[in-house]
């Protein structure tokens, strides 16, 4: 009540003592932040004067000043100061903005924030309000491509998927996450969480950063803070929505009906096989069935999110809900991402000494999934490959069938509708603690958290049928018997962490210290079942219990697992004079997947920091930050199933003995046991350098690290003869080292404020040891087999296969290369003979394409005029190739992409698409370079366009702040890449870069409100 | 302040406390399955370790394939790949024509399968000997196990040729043994067998639970085949009358039943691998399904729901007709066009999707409604697979009778089996006689995975697969999978020819 009293005081005496003075001028006005929240109690003074006055509790003021030549100054803690003449004017409302200088700003690390001046290892931020700039639908998309070293790529561009993650490239064959720890608490998963209500994500890149969190720190570990009420705020309240819509952002030109039979004609008359009867005149076809046309669909997407902050002296209280719904591009509602959450922060100085605290979010979403990226199952697959001759539907309205192909290729659209598929999960995440203050240097906390998560997983598989006389549909066309399965999956976590903490300041010198022990357990149970024959065939009815079959058709299952982490944690901070920076940590963790020999690994690390700008001899005024970083660490990976080290016998290896056919039980150990089992390292070092311009107006960060991790957990292929599946061993290594630049750049030509920044990051990783010559073949695919391989000095899962050189042009030149096939010919892929051996053998296969990118890039540009504003956000990969598999070479009757028509036909005609045919004798198709395409691309992910509310209009009725946006998504993209969207992540650490008729990503359009009062 | 200190201690000593539990707290064993420490202490455990062992005969798609069929039928002159074209599994059209890519996943399948069951066997015979158990079923499992861990070799030395054998479960340090000889090879399995055959029961002595488990006679008519593949036949006939002599078999009455339901584990069966069709199974390996996938496999395309591999040749149906009429058991080895394929239907080509195939097997044919109504249909086929029947042991007998000079014993074991189709006797000698049995085995076990083999060990592979472009001294043997060999290190060494 102190300040309170005194501002008053202030005014009073200002209004007494100045207003009525003879050719002055009076001015007055309101001062807000740029939430258009009042700045209470910012100076505003009359330069070279001792004249000043304050603001009010609603950011009034008035001042009368000596002339109109006067200058007013205006500052506030933590604010840019203005300075502006007061002319003719007489009311200034005036907007204050943060002084947001990068070495200003407080980061949140592991155990305890800094302020960015005294951070010394490599960390990345995201920001409310970068978040706020692009609606994003998952937390991960608000990193891509604003976080230097930071690869974010989809898994599916379907509702409610899952993105690939992959900080400083990947590190390990086994899991290459990245660590998620959300208000403290470490989590697995990002889909329960609302970017709405994230205040902060920091991206610890260096081990020196990360090592705090040891063992499970290796891939990086993303730091999460969430939206809380402020003691020094009063409670404002906010709602942000957005409408929209996605659309597919291309289709591929597929033959059509005509160019189909041309091709099916040509391919069997090559095969010396009489073509089909009805296809014999190409001409009576147009364009036939656009199989794409028939499962892509408009989708609406929505987000509303409520949120209440606030607080008082001693308490804060945060609580907020959200509501999200996105529809699938393909599949419509069967594809549908539909999200609740409910948040409840509290915050309450319960005495001087003692604070404590409550933290709840709670999420229910439910995903209804349709098959995607499956080059069996995905509709996707089935639109490109179905012949174009086929109907969607039969005269009678309903779907039709195929008669040129089969099995995997059915009607996609009745696909769709036959897929019941839903995952329901509700999630609490939630932690308390008490922290007590001995003095102003010592402090304990203790918190306990829980992560639990509930999920169901249903599927039901109606009867249905395509025949047109009952039984003439082939098989995958009907579904004469119905089932159903359900599957409980349930996870219960918690953590329960004590720390003493301990801030002193000694002179010139300034030490903070964390130690303290940290217990956490995990808890996994499955449990679940299935039945068939249910008389009813809707939806509605699908329960297990439904069914007419005696109980002997049912299944169940149940099972589970459990591990454990027990850590000891420590952590330095020391500084002399903000000049000089040092850290350190040490972390010791436990883990119960490790043997008893193995269990304990220990992650130290130290940086250290030169803030060169405040030495003395620093005199360029106009670099006033510069700041040289180092730093060295150790983390740890523990991401392998639990149990390795030791064998575990498992029932169910059964065999049938006896007239009546009684299934007997077999029990064996499947995999073989590795008592020494222990953690993977990975040791990072990192130099960096900070640099600011102009105070603030330009700013720039380099990074340069190398990683190497050691001892990698791997299931390396064993020799066949062990009989049992490879244990996981500390075999392996691989290096990733690069390049992250950042920038910056903020101005203003009058009125219209700009910025522009951009980060590029350079990768390189590369597989330096298999632990002896064992090379790991991955990413399956039907119609070519293995297609990765991850070998000693190639990035982990290169593509791995033939080169090719053209097409013979005659059987000349069949005869003169070396021998493919007995029955190759002209109009034949020509394969490389890499070891001129005469023969094209498996020796002859070799790397043939890099699925990760050279180097990954984000531009983000930002324009503010009067009430306008204007964002937009390039990203982009470079360097990376595709291997695109989605189409389906053994179906014969399959569609074809419409570059077939290029097709060799005779000498000269073409020298790359080779001749049709039904047979393949020379096996063109064999995993080769002509599927390998380049994956680089640059796309425009967002632009938004707003417009705020004056405030003058909006104070009226209560509103602080009222913003209405659009905004577009993926609007551009530039790519060489033939397939629906380039934007392909990983499908496992060892299946990237693979198209299997890749789910693409969607153009959405939203319109969109921010209101705050 | 002094509450705060009190409550400062009660915080370290919980942290400490924590601590002081946490070797206990870091203890965890699996809540599914348990460690092998506490497992091989029961009887009923040694008898759930040898039965694991013979879920490794069900393999059949582990993920890739390696059907007994495929390697007996389609890589001889009785049947052709099949399938929807010449791109589906390419590879095995390429083994079909000797032209041996050596990292097929067929041959890395059936390495991995055969190991997997000689470790399963291995498991045993090492960990249940120290079992306190009933000593008689004791001594019947390490026989059951020594059989299976000789069928599995028997598999590797005749599509391998030189393989490690493999005799104990294997330490971390003997993952690189290298290569036997064909001859160690065999040396393991004729001992294995002499000894399983020594302990196992008679198939009468089994209770009728326990049918299908291996028998004394599985044992002998394995060593038949094991001496006479060496050409050992003074053995090999010693061995074929072990069985014959004991009265344990006989020929099923009807061959028309012999590949239906009804026909299993019958009278004529010496070893079959049992199925059912219990599904809900999954393609790889150790995934335990009870069915077997050979039946959709084998089965046509289009409204016969199979993918019509395995497609039996005109020289094969020829073979039938070789003395100037049909031979009866023509029609119950190969569908022609016209025949009822059981309740799925008329054979035409247009039902089976126009594919310009004549011939299916019938042998691994299962009607509509002996599947299961649920699951994967994939797998479930319950025929078993009738790997040594009674006929295929006479036939054996009359071979080896025949070359040490018996031909008496030879033919009255070949007109025995031709007795039961109602054929006449053959009187031939020498080698007409020969040519006979050989002509009998033919088409008395037409498509049922022996063609290859009896074509390699009787040397005539080279002429009958000839325009296959199989070559004498190389095509024998399959090549060592690729990748084996580079995951030895250079140990092993591929196949002469590959």
């Amino acid at each position: 009540m102190k300040s309170f009293s005194i501002k008053i005081f202030s005014l009073l005496a200002c209004l007494f003592f100045l207003g009525e003075m003879n050719g002055q001028v009076k001015v007055s006005g309101i001062v807000v932040d740029t939430d258009n929240v009042p700045v209470i109690g910012a100076n505003i003074t009359e330069k070279g004067t001792n004249n000043g006055t304050i603001s009010d509790i609603d950011g009034a003021y008035t001042l009368t000043v000596q002339s109109e030549e006067s200058e007013l100054e205006l500052s506030y803690i933590g604010m840019q100061p203005q300075t502006f003449i007061v002319g003719s004017q007489r009311e200034f409302n005036i907007t204050m903005n943060e002084n947001t200088t990068l070495m200003d700003e407080v980061v949140v690390l592991g155990y305890g924030n800094q302020k960015r001046s005294n951070i010394s290892g490599a960390v990345s931020v995201v920001t409310a309000e970068e978040i706020a700039s692009t609606p994003v639908l998952r937390v991960e998309q608000a990193i891509q491509g604003r976080t230097a070293g930071v690869q974010i790529s989809q898994s599916s561009g379907s509702p409610g998927s899952a993105l690939t993650v992959r900080i400083r490239g990947t590190g390990t064959i086994t899991n290459s996450d990245p660590l998620y720890v959300v208000d403290g608490i470490i989590v697995e998963g990002m889909d329960f969480l609302n970017p709405g209500d994230i205040e902060s994500i920091s991206v610890l890149k260096d081990a020196a950063s990360a090592a705090i969190y040891g063992a499970r720190a290796a891939n990086g570990v993303v730091l999460i803070t969430t939206k809380t009420g402020s003691k020094q705020n009063k409670g404002f309240i906010s709602y942000d929505a957005y409408f929209g819509n996605q659309s597919v952002v291309s289709k591929l030109d597929l033959l059509n009906a005509r160019e189909y039979a041309i091709i099916s004609n040509e391919s069997y008359i090559n095969s010396g096989r009489a073509p089909f009867t009805n296809l014999q005149d190409p001409s009576i076809f147009n364009e036939g069935t656009d199989w794409q046309e028939a499962i892509f669909t408009n989708a609406p997407i929505q987000s509303h999110n409520l949120s209440m902050n606030g607080g008082g002296e001693g308490f804060n209280v945060g609580i907020s809900g959200s509501y999200f719904l996105q529809d699938g591009i393909v599949g419509g509602e069967k594809a549908r991402f539909k999200r609740y959450t409910a948040k409840t922060v509290l915050g309450y100085d319960i005495k001087p000494w003692m604070k404590i605290g409550a933290n709840v979010l709670f999420t229910n979403f439910k995903r209804n999934q349709l098959q995607e990226n499956n080059e069996f199952t995905s509709p996707i697959i089935q639109a490109l490959n179905m012949d174009p001759l086929t109907p969607v539907t039969k005269p009678d309205g309903t779907y039709a069938y195929s008669d040129f192909v089969d099995t995997d290729i059915r009607n996609p659209v009745n696909a769709i509708e036959n897929t019941y598929n839903t995952y329901t999960a509700n999630r609490v995440v939630g932690s308390t603690f008490g922290e007590i203050k001995f003095n102003d240097h010592i402090r304990v906390k203790s918190t306990y958290s829980v992560d639990a998560t509930f999920a169901v997983a249903n599927g039901f598989n109606p009867i249905y049928n395509l025949s047109i006389d009952s039984i003439d549909a082939p098989t995958a066309e009907k579904s004469l018997v119905n089932s159903v399965f359900i599957g409980n999956n349930t996870w219960q976590n918690w953590q329960w962490e004590n720390l003493a903490m301990y801030d002193n300041t000694f002179g010139d010198h300034s030490i903070g210290v964390v130690a303290g022990v940290s217990a956490n357990s995990n808890k996994a149970k499955y449990t679940g079942g299935a039945n068939t024959n249910l008389p009813s065939n809707s939806i509605d009815d699908a329960l297990i219990s439904n069914t007419i079959d005696p109980i002997g058709s049912q299944s169940a299952y149940e099972s589970g697992d459990e591990y454990t982490f027990f850590s000891y944690i420590s952590k330095v901070n020391y500084d002399y004079t903000g000049k000089y920076l040092f850290t350190g940590s040490f972390r010791a963790d436990g883990s119960s997947k490790f043997g008893q020999n193995k269990r304990f690994g220990y992650f130290p690390s130290v940086s250290f920091g030169w803030n060169i700008h405040k030495e003395d001899f620093w005199t360029m005024e106009s670099i006033s930050g510069l700041k040289l970083r180092t730093s060295w660490g150790r983390n740890g990976n523990d991401r392998i199933g639990n149990y390795g080290f030791s064998s575990v016998v498992l029932t169910g290896q059964n065999y049938t003995f006896g007239r009546d056919e009684i299934i007997t039980n077999g029990s064996v150990a499947l995999r073989v046991s590795n008592p020494d089992l222990q953690w993977e390292t990975v040791t990072q070092s990192n130099i960096g350098l900070d640099i600011e311009f102009w105070n603030g107006k330009l700013t720039g960060t380099a990074d340069y690290y190398i990683k190497d991790t050691k001892d990698m957990l791997y299931n390396a292929p064993i020799p066949g003869i062990v009989g049992a599946l490879a244990p996981t061993r500390n075999i392996g290594e691989i290096r990733n080292s690069g390049l992250e630049l950042m920038t910056q750049y903020k101005g203003s030509i009058g009125k219209l404020n700009y910025d522009i920044g951009g980060n590029i990051s350079f990768i390189e990783n590369q597989v330096l040891f298999l632990g002896g010559g064992d090379p790991t073949f991955s990413g399956n695919t039907f119609v070519q087999g293995a297609v990765s391989k991850t070998d000693v000095g190639t990035p982990v899962a290169a593509f791995f296969g033939y080169k090719t050189d053209g097409i013979f042009q005659t059987q000349a030149e069949v005869e003169s290369h070396a021998f493919q096939n007995a029955n190759t010919a002209a109009g034949d892929i020509r394969f490389m003979d890499l070891d001129n051996n005469g023969v094209i053998d498996d020796n002859d296969k070799t790397f043939i394409g890099n699925p990760s990118p050279d180097l990954i890039f984000g531009i983000n540009l930002g324009l503010e005029y009067r009430n306008f504003d204007l964002s937009g956000f390039i990203q982009g990969v470079q360097g990376n190739e595709i291997f695109n598999a989605s189409v389906r070479y053994d179906k014969i009757g399959g569609n074809r992409p419409a570059s077939i028509l290029e097709r060799w036909t005779g000498p000269g005609t073409s020298n790359f698409e080779p001749r049709v045919g039904i047979s393949d004798p020379n096996n063109n198709n064999r995993v080769s370079d002509r599927f390998i395409e380049d994956g680089s691309f640059v796309r425009l992910k967002n632009v938004q366009l707003g417009y705020t509310l004056p405030s003058k209009l909006l104070k009226k009725i209560n509103v602080s702040k009222l913003r209405v946006y659009i905004s577009g998504q993926n609007l551009l993209t530039f790519t060489d890449y033939s397939g629906y969207d380039p934007e392909i992540g990983s499908n496992g650490a060892l299946d990237i870069g693979i198209d299997r008729g890749f789910y693409p990503s969607s153009r959405t359009v939203l319109a969109g409100v921010n209101l705050k009062f | 302040m002094k509450d705060i200190y009190k409550l400062l201690i009660i915080g370290l000593v919980t942290s400490f406390g924590f601590v002081s539990c946490g070797d206990s707290f870091l203890e965890k064993e699996p809540l599914v399955g348990q460690v092998e420490e506490d497992f091989y202490k029961t009887e009923a455990d040694a008898i759930a370790a040898i039965n694991a062992a013979y879920a490794a005969l069900q393999f059949e798609l582990t993920p890739g394939g390696h059907f007994r069929w495929f390697w007996g039928d389609i890589m001889s002159d009785d049947s052709d790949k099949g399938g929807e074209g010449d791109n589906d599994q390419f590879t095995l059209k390429q083994l079909e024509e000797f032209e041996g890519p050596t990292n097929t996943e067929y041959l890395q399948a059936e390495w991995e399968a055969d190991y997997e069951g000689i470790y399963r066997a291995n498991k045993v015979l090492e960990r249940v000997p120290s079992i306190k158990m009933n000593e008689g079923v004791k001594a019947r499992i390490l026989g059951e196990a020594k059989f299976i861990r000789a069928y599995f070799h028997y598999n590797l030395v005749t599509i391998f040729g030189r393989v490690p054998l493999v005799d104990r479960v294997l330490a971390p340090s003997e993952y690189n043994i290298p290569q036997n000889t064909p001859e160690e090879t065999w040396a393991l399995i004729e001992s294995d067998l002499i000894a399983a055959a020594s302990v196992l029961p008679k198939r009468s002595q089994y209770p009728a639970q326990e049918l299908g488990r291996v028998t004394q006679g599985a044992a002998n008519a394995l060593l038949a085949k094991a001496y006479l593949f060496q050409g050992k036949f003074p053995l090999a006939k010693t061995a074929a009358e072990a069985v014959i002599s004991t009265s344990e078999y006989q020929l099923d009455p009807e061959y028309k039943s012999i590949f239906t339901l009804v026909g299993e584990n019958g009278v004529g069966s010496v070893f079959e691998i049992q199925y059912m069709n219990a599904s809900g199974g999954n393609w790889g390996r150790n995934n335990a399904n009870e069915g077997t996938f050979s039946c959709v496999f084998q089965r046509a395309r289009g409204q016969f729901e199979g993918y019509g591999f395995n497609i039996p040749t005109q020289d094969l149906v020829d073979e039938y007709f070789a003395e100037g009429f049909e031979d009866p058991r023509l029609q119950y080895t190969v569908f022609r066009e016209g025949d009822a394929m059981g309740d799925r239907g008329i054979f035409t080509i247009d039902a089976t999707g126009g594919f310009p195939h004549k011939y299916y097997n019938r042998k691994s044919f299962n009607n509509k409604s002996e599947e299961a109504p649920f699951g994967d249909p994939n797998p479930n086929g319950g025929n078993n697979d009738r790997v040594i029947r009674y006929a295929d042991v006479l036939l054996m007998h009359a071979e080896a009778s025949y070359h040490t000079g018996d031909e008496g014993s030879a033919r009255t074991s070949l007109n025995l089996v031709r007795k039961r189709v109602g054929l006449d006797d053959v009187t031939a000698t020498g080698n007409n006689l020969l040519k006979a049995i050989y002509h009998e085995r033919r088409v008395e076990l037409g498509m049922e995975g022996h063609r290859f083999f009896d074509l390699v060990r009787t040397g005539r592979a080279a002429t009958e697969l000839a325009d296959k472009g199989f070559k004498i001294g190389v095509n024998e043997v399959f090549p060592i999978p690729q990748f084996e060999i580079v995951k030895s290190n250079g140990v092993y060494s591929q196949n002469n020819g590959y």
